[in-house]
């Protein structure tokens, strides 16, 4: 009830005075005539030349045909050497009377379009029109060139075992560095555009013998059922196509390793990738793919299983050291050993605020600390640093407001916290970590395990494209077992069971 | 709102019955049986168990032999609209009328064990409101939970009552029979319905993904159930001696409390966590059921739904009586007394009539083909 009256409230339209754009719109649908006059002219009227400054006519006359002829492309997105070589020196030079435009222009893809509205698109992607005095279509050359920076290091996803390339803001790019890792014929790229006004592409990338034909239908229609004016990239993307969207916890992996997106195509899931984002999403996503990193399986299965293992107690004692504390001190008094329980309160005798309170106002602290130091400009960075931890811990001790205890016990937590890495599973956890403060100072470890039941119950509900969060834990699926712990690399012979692969079993 | 009905594997419906049965050595059960028992009382479970057999194979037999239906259609089937309506309300009335004493007690566990400050009110709130959020989430949730904290459960438990054990005396087990071996059977079979859940577990059958998984997770967790608890029970005398055991009304939480570990002398707060999950998922599935049993009752299809309902009734109920160590203890035992006929009897006559209507004969038949 209350998600409908929500809804009724959001969707009402303000009434705000539009203009009518109707002219604009049937403008696009003329065809093409073959009068050049009148075509430039329309172009010129779309876009709006020559206000709008990098957008070019360059008018020639094609010697060879002894026909008039304009080429339109905009600059800032176009390879100009390109068109300067291989389109207008041929054409301007060229003397033989019957060759067809094919035959003269040197470029890799030449393609004819007839109706001003699906040339437009090809422009605004970089390409240069050619229309030519007499004849009723266009020809669109590919000499796009947008401007973007190299292949680097990945940054968020750092590991020392490796490759350390990451995906890049350009999509050719990052496609090119999947195709490096499966030369496959079966490696499907579709290719769609997905907003109404800004004409964002969005790659669907899958292995067309592994990935569920399902699945892939259902990303498509969810994708394409998308009614946004411009979705600039994946992290938007994200927002749009999850199912929960204010479910506490992730429901699409956001990475921007191109190895871990490669051997998530090899086991049958889906991988999208967007100009402007260096990263791509994997669909569906487990509670586990994003508990894991890719070095766990780089390292040998000792060395993996013992960061596993870091990981999965990193986990809890971010989740729980702060509440514990808490709880503990407030109601369970009793199970500390007494001189443990002596210090503790030798401690925390000059301090006039109860535990709970304590902790709230330190948490609070570090995390004002770890979100200033994220958006501190680099300079000053080490400032940072230093007020944080001298001004906050020092002096707090010191002046009473907290005790040295609480310090250790929330920079512990808050140390932990950087170990799970993915950074939506990260603030799943920090946030959660804050509600388990809260039902530990109103019922301390009783609320506690309240709270985590009721969280199971809640991860369990969870589905990310029809997987349940928890497989293969639960429910049990044919699976490589790589949950918490993963097993010897020759053992995990199965794909993910959950994802419902075409082929099972890995050779 | 989408609920999933999906079904649940073999190894969610064995974590399920073992936490929905097994939690019952945690707590005033065995104080229950100890009090006619003395120090034999770890030998009541056995029999129980043994005894249970009979029940279980019978239900199994019938419910089995009908495709997909669980103990609430095989009732509806076999005894037509009214008497069946009778059946499955008396069915709801003692599911219903036990999980109200059943969280009444636990709420009494936790608020004189370990809060004695806060308000009952509180407790028992928290409790059902996490249990109603669970129920509503759906059978197979249930189950997925059930498994995925099964193994820590039990290893809590497992390691309190070996640390206990190495505190205990051996020699309290002494004389076995305790008061006697006729007083031993007699008494036993008095409470029989102390595993009496397995009844409800019949009403689960079309969650289970195959009967012939849910025959086998039927066996083995009786066998798991059987097994732990007489274990535990055993180490209760081994530790407390059998006089101080009749007069514990929770042994478990006071074993927690006895037991240390080297320099960590009071111990109870890492088991009680695990012993609470246990609690919240057992309850979780005793108002799934209870809610399932209502939906038929009075025809809701969404039965689910009527769980929050419920819950707030039960924890107003439940907060009724007062002192509610002493008092619910003796309504609980008087309960036990009462619904043990019941489960020997209602598995035995819808035996006798699907026999008699021929319903088992057809089956066999069509199995040979």
């Amino acid at each position: 009830m209350l998600k409908k009256l929500l809804k009724k409230v959001y969707s009402k339209k303000p009434n705000v005075p539009e203009k009518s754009s109707t002219e604009d719109i049937l403008r696009k649908e003329i065809q093409l005539d073959g009068n050049l006059e009148q075509t430039l002219g329309f172009f010129k009227e779309i876009y709006s030349y020559p206000d709008n400054q990098d957008f070019v006519i360059r008018n020639i006359h094609i010697n060879g045909m002894s026909k008039k002829a304009a080429l339109i492309y905009i600059w800032t997105i176009t390879d100009v050497t390109l068109i300067d070589q291989h389109i207008l020196t041929p054409l301007i030079r060229n003397n033989s009377t019957s060759s067809k435009i094919e035959d003269i222009v040197s470029i890799q893809s030449v393609d004819t379009k007839n109706v001003i509205k699906d040339i437009l698109p090809e422009i605004n992607k970089g390409s240069a029109a050619l229309i030519i005095e007499g004849d009723p279509q266009a020809y669109l050359f590919s000499v796009t060139n947008f401007e973007g920076r190299g292949v680097e290091k990945s940054e968020n996803e750092t590991v020392v075992k490796g490759p350390k390339e990451a995906f890049t803001e350009k999509s050719s790019t990052n496609i090119s560095l999947i195709r490096k890792k499966i030369k496959n014929e079966n490696l499907v790229v579709e290719s769609l555009t997905i907003t109404e006004r800004s004409k964002n592409d969005l790659f669907i990338i899958y292995e067309k013998d592994l990935a569920n034909e399902k699945l892939v239908e259902n990303v498509r229609e969810r994708v394409n059922s998308l009614q946004v004016d411009a979705i600039q990239n994946l992290s938007l993307l994200e927002q749009h196509i999850e199912e929960r969207k204010f479910s506490i916890f992730p429901t699409v992996l956001y990475t921007e390793r191109p190895d871990r997106a490669a051997s998530f195509i090899e086991d049958g899931y889906i991988v999208l990738i967007m100009d402007n984002s260096p990263a791509c999403l994997v669909l569906p996503a487990t509670f586990w793919s994003f508990y894991h990193s890719s070095e766990d399986h780089y390292l040998r299965f000792h060395y993996g299983n013992f960061t596993r293992l870091l990981r999965i107690i990193a986990l809890f004692i971010t989740l729980f050291t702060s509440a514990i504390y808490v709880g503990v001190v407030t109601y369970h008094a009793e199970m500390i050993p007494p001189d443990l329980l002596l210090a503790i309160a030798a401690t925390r005798e000059r301090v006039p605020f109860p535990a709970a309170i304590e902790v709230i106002i330190m948490e609070l602290a570090f995390e004002l600390i770890r979100e200033a130091g994220l958006r501190v400009p680099s300079p000053i960075g080490p400032t940072i640093g230093i007020v944080g931890a001298l001004i906050l811990g020092q002096a707090a001790v010191q002046a009473n407001i907290v005790s040295p205890i609480v310090v250790i016990v929330v920079a512990l937590g808050g140390l932990s916290s950087f170990a799970v890495g993915d950074i939506s599973m990260n603030f799943s956890i920090r946030l959660t970590r804050f509600l388990f403060l809260l039902v530990a100072s109103l019922f301390g470890i009783y609320g506690m395990a309240a709270l985590f039941t009721f969280g199971i119950f809640y991860l369990v509900s969870l589905k990310s494209f029809g997987v349940p969060y928890l497989a293969p834990l639960t429910p049990k699926y044919v699976s490589s077992g790589d949950t918490i712990f993963r097993r010897v690399l020759q053992y995990e012979m199965y794909r993910p069971g959950y994802v419902k692969p075409k082929d099972i079993k890995k050779k | 709102m989408e609920q999933s009905k999906g079904k649940i594997g073999i190894k969610e419906f064995i974590a399920l019955t073992i936490l929905m049965t097994g939690t019952k050595l945690a707590d005033d059960t065995p104080a229950i049986i100890y009090e006619e028992l003395q120090n034999a009382g770890w030998i009541a479970p056995l029999i129980v168990g043994a005894l249970s057999i009979i029940p279980i194979a019978l239900l199994i037999r019938v419910v089995t032999s009908y495709q997909d239906k669980g103990l609430i259609q095989v009732i509806d089937h076999l005894f037509g609209r009214f008497i069946g309506f009778l059946i499955i309300f008396i069915l709801w009335g003692i599911s219903f009328f036990a999980l109200i004493i059943d969280t009444a007690i636990y709420t009494d566990i936790i608020g004189t064990m370990y809060y004695s400050r806060t308000p009952t009110i509180a407790i028992y709130a928290l409790l059902m409101a996490v249990c109603a959020y669970g129920g509503k989430k759906g059978f197979e949730q249930i189950g997925s939970i059930s498994w995925a904290v099964l193994p820590y459960i039990k290893v809590s438990v497992l390691i309190a009552l070996v640390l206990s054990f190495f505190q205990g005396q051996t020699s309290y087990l002494f004389p076995i029979l305790g008061p006697g071996e006729w007083e031993v059977i007699k008494e036993s079979s008095l409470k029989l319905s102390i595993f009496g859940d397995f009844i409800f577990i019949f009403i689960l059958v079309p969650f289970i993904k195959s009967t012939k998984d849910f025959n086998r997770g039927v066996w083995i967790s009786l066998c798991i159930i059987v097994a732990e608890v007489t274990l535990a029970m055993m180490i209760y005398v081994v530790m407390f001696d059998y006089q101080s055991v009749m007069m514990l009304n929770y042994p478990y939480h006071e074993l927690i409390r006895t037991v240390q570990l080297g320099f960590l002398t009071n111990m109870e707060t890492f088991f009680f966590p695990f012993w609470l999950i246990a609690s919240f998922v057992r309850f979780t599935v005793y108002m799934y059921i209870a809610a399932m049993l209502f939906g038929r009752l009075f025809k809701i299809k969404e039965f689910e739904y009527a769980i929050p309902a419920l819950a707030t009734l039960v924890v107003f109920v439940g907060s009724i009586p007062e002192s509610p160590t002493q008092s619910i203890f003796e309504i609980r035992a008087r309960l036990i007394d009462v619904s043990t006929p019941i489960y020997i009897i209602l598995p035995l006559l819808i035996w006798i009539v699907a026999k008699f209507k021929g319903d088992l004969k057809h089956d066999k038949a069509k199995e040979s083909i």
